[in-house]
């Protein structure tokens, strides 16, 4: 029997392991937000794009020690490409920073997404683009992004 | 997906061939049963003939009507065609407005989509917020040269029942034709053709345990000579639908219309008792809204939307559940459901309805994992989004 999402973005839609939120007060072990902050610089930053009216809206939000990414997690409203896009990303970002991303071109191709949806992934791209600009990644690792 | 055999609440897009029925098919297959083309004057022509002459009047018996008013077709979406354009093109030098309603059927709206191509001029009538089309609203668009009114008995998405015979009168006052697409209420609710005064009537077998690719439609005497066909070859139907005759499915048909003129009643009943269960269970979900007419509907749809959830994540998270979305949700389309826009859905409720179609087979312990798995679906997707 045939699923209409494909293999790949079932599974990931399946498994949103990567959704939710982020805190300082959750990263690291037992760490306060205090002793996070002051002992690790840890910083959590987000980016949002999209509206529900439209069908999309998604934010990340990134923790960061210093410029290194740590944690990755968003919030999405959307179809189940939209939500499989951002579980993989999110996947793809904590396993290789930034540089692993790739253009929203390359994850239609690589999850299988039909053509139609291609708006819904430029609007998980934004969400993504203005998260790591608040993390000030960005225009460097944007620009890797757009590669 | 779950490893148990998946719910199926999707009986207004199709239903399963009740054995009887397909019993009946299979005697009309094969070398040793009635194969002959009905057209053919030899022994197992004629044997054909009463066989499709049987179920003609079987068919006929379901809406009240005479044998002869009716025209074999290949389901409810050519049955409309015929309607529409046939009436329309037909009737064109006297008039070429139309009417009908944003509610309607894809197979109603795109032959008008059609028609208007081809200079006619189509008024689109307005509903209110249940989906009811308030037969003043069609007073006022009848014009001198209105040629057809085409007003769906029950609604595919939301099963609002309209109320055929207060339109039909006004038509009939006005002496424009009413043509009636009853694919979603025949052998569901009590259709008959003399007390709803229609002059068309377009239904179909598969909605009513019979087979795919057969349907009918009705036209009142002095319709007859007011169609043009769309199909020629062979003149057969009297000239109004050529081809050679699918005994089997005819056959099949005929069967499953004498079924549902039995059983409708007791499947309304069975159908209205679990949607009253499957609607109690999904009202213990917050921000859960009905869509469509709470009681002026057909028993066995029930569609709701889900406030902050998206379509179509919901329905592709209910692996265990044969069921549609009220959006056109397909690899292709990501549209709202127009049929709830028209009704003052915004596009996010819009997107995010399900339709529950239940049938003559749907059991109680079937309603109880919809309402399991819904409930299931919709908290984990309310808890992800932004």
């Amino acid at each position: 029997m045939s699923d209409p999402l494909g293999p790949q973005v079932r599974r990931l839609f399946e498994a949103l392991a990567h959704a939710g939120e982020l805190s300082a007060a959750m990263v690291g072990a037992g760490a306060t937000p205090a002793d996070a902050t002051a002992a690790h610089a840890t910083r959590v930053v987000s980016g949002e794009a999209g509206r529900e009216r439209r069908g999309t809206r998604v934010r990340f939000t990134l923790c960061l020690d210093g410029d290194r990414l740590l944690e990755v997690r968003y919030r999405a409203y959307g179809c189940p490409y939209t939500l499989a896009a951002c579980e993989w990303l999110a996947r793809r970002l904590e396993d290789g920073g930034p540089g692993r991303i790739g253009a929203p071109g390359e994850w239609a191709q690589a999850l299988q997404i039909p053509p139609a949806r291609m708006g819904r992934l430029l609007v998980v791209e934004d969400a993504l683009r203005a998260a790591l600009a608040a993390a000030g990644l960005s225009p460097a690792l944007s620009a890797t992004v757009s590669e | 997906m779950s490893a148990a055999e998946p719910v199926y609440l999707d009986y207004a897009a199709t239903s399963p061939v009740d054995a009887r029925v397909a019993a009946a098919m299979s005697e009309c297959l094969t070398r040793d049963g009635v194969f002959g083309n009905p057209s053919s004057l030899h022994p197992h022509g004629r044997l054909a003939r009463e066989r499709v002459e049987h179920a003609r009047a079987q068919v006929a018996a379901l809406i009240h009507a005479e044998p002869q008013q009716l025209v074999w077709t290949s389901g409810a979406t050519e049955s409309n065609n015929l309607a529409i354009l046939g009436t329309a093109r037909a009737a064109a030098r006297r008039g070429r407005h139309l009417i009908s309603a944003r509610t309607e059927h894809k197979a109603v709206i795109d032959p008008l989509h059609r028609l208007e191509h081809e200079g006619f001029q189509v008024t689109w009538l307005d509903t209110d917020q249940y989906g009811m089309i308030d037969p003043q609203r069609l007073r006022a668009a009848l014009r001198d040269d209105t040629a057809l009114v085409s007003i769906m008995h029950a609604n595919n998405e939301i099963g609002v029942l309209q109320d055929i015979e207060a339109l039909a009168a006004i038509c009939r006052e006005r002496a424009v034709p009413l043509h009636v697409d009853a694919a979603q209420s025949a052998g569901k609710v009590a259709v008959d053709v003399r007390r709803l005064q229609c002059d068309l009537l377009s239904f179909t077998a598969h909605k009513m345990y019979g087979p795919k690719g057969i349907g009918a439609l009705y036209f009142a005497p002095a319709r007859r000579a007011a169609l043009q066909p769309l199909m020629f070859g062979g003149g057969h139907e009297r000239g109004l639908r050529s081809g050679t005759l699918a005994v089997h499915q005819i056959v099949g048909f005929g069967v499953a219309c004498e079924l549902a003129a039995t059983a409708w009643q007791a499947d309304a009943e069975h159908c209205e008792r679990l949607r009253t269960r499957l609607w109690l269970g999904l009202q213990a979900i917050d921000g859960v809204l009905l869509n469509g007419h709470p009681t002026a509907r057909v028993a066995n749809i029930l569609n709701v939307s889900f406030t902050g959830i998206e379509g179509e994540s919901l329905l592709m998270g209910l692996g265990e559940l044969s069921l549609s979305t009220g959006s056109a949700c397909n690899s292709d389309s990501d549209e709202p459901s127009y049929v709830l826009r028209a009704l003052g859905r915004d596009t996010e409720l819009a997107q995010s309805s399900l339709r529950f179609s239940l049938g003559r087979y749907s059991t109680e312990a079937d309603i109880d994992r919809a309402i399991a798995a819904v409930t299931r679906e919709v908290r984990r997707l309310r808890a992800i989004v932004p």
